[in-house]
């Protein structure tokens, strides 16, 4: 089991208020070698976080076909949350087992405004080298869509 | 599409490092034995189809990000 340490401080991102700077982009691109499940063909995508959308994220597509997510680090969520990486997650990733990642579970607001996260398939970014990857654990321990409350 | 009769313990092999086993054949299903090296991932379709979906859904989806942020930072 690789345990998700706390408490990573962002390498990444920039001011969400800020547009698309392009060599800032560029800088802060990361690479999805696989894309992710339904946007197979982006590779590159950046995360944007600031304190106007804390404790949230973005995760936004530069490159091929629209892709605008956003995410929160699943341990905000669960402060246990733990999840597998497979050999070949690490490799895609060039990580070791105790490399320092960053998770991220997809959110969804649904039509009736319930906001849920991804607990299940979050996607992890090496920040050493700006490698991604949207991890599919076979044998899930947490559910697709985790009902986020106030106070996350 | 290759379709092939197999029987419980017979396999078939796909390249020179897959091979795909029938451990058991019962009513409701078939219990597949998979060794593929750790580079091929192999995963049930459905699962894969479940969190693309999932996906499409959460970039459909217009989010006030400003608006959920500020409703989850509420204690």
């Amino acid at each position: 089991m690789t345990t998700p340490s706390a408490a990573v401080s962002l390498p990444i991102g920039a001011d969400a208020s800020a547009g698309a700077v392009p060599s800032e982009v560029a800088q802060n691109a990361v690479a999805f070698p696989d894309g992710i499940p339904g946007f197979e063909s982006c590779r590159q995508f950046v995360l944007v976080a600031s304190d106007e959308i804390a404790p949230l994220q973005r995760l936004h597509s530069i490159q091929g076909p629209s892709a605008n997510f956003v995410g929160i680090d699943p341990r905000l969520v669960l402060p246990s949350y733990r999840c597998h990486l497979s050999d070949h997650d690490l490799r895609v990733l060039d990580a070791q087992p105790d490399t320092t990642l960053l998770w991220l579970a997809i959110v969804t607001v649904e039509t009736d405004g319930t906001a849920v996260a991804n607990l299940r398939a979050p996607i992890v970014i090496n920040p050493e080298r700006m490698l991604g990857r949207q991890v599919l654990p076979d044998e899930g321990l947490y559910p697709i869509r985790h009902v986020l409350s106030p106070g996350a | 599409m290759l379709v092939f009769t197999r029987r419980k313990h017979e396999a078939i092999r796909i390249g020179d490092r897959i091979e795909v086993r029938v451990l058991r054949v019962g009513r409701d299903g078939v219990r597949l034995g998979i060794t593929a090296p750790p580079d091929v991932p192999v995963h049930r379709e459905e699962i894969y189809e479940e969190i693309r979906q999932a996906n499409r859904a959460a970039h459909a989806v217009p989010t006030d990000v400003t608006a959920l942020a500020v409703r989850l930072r509420q204690p």
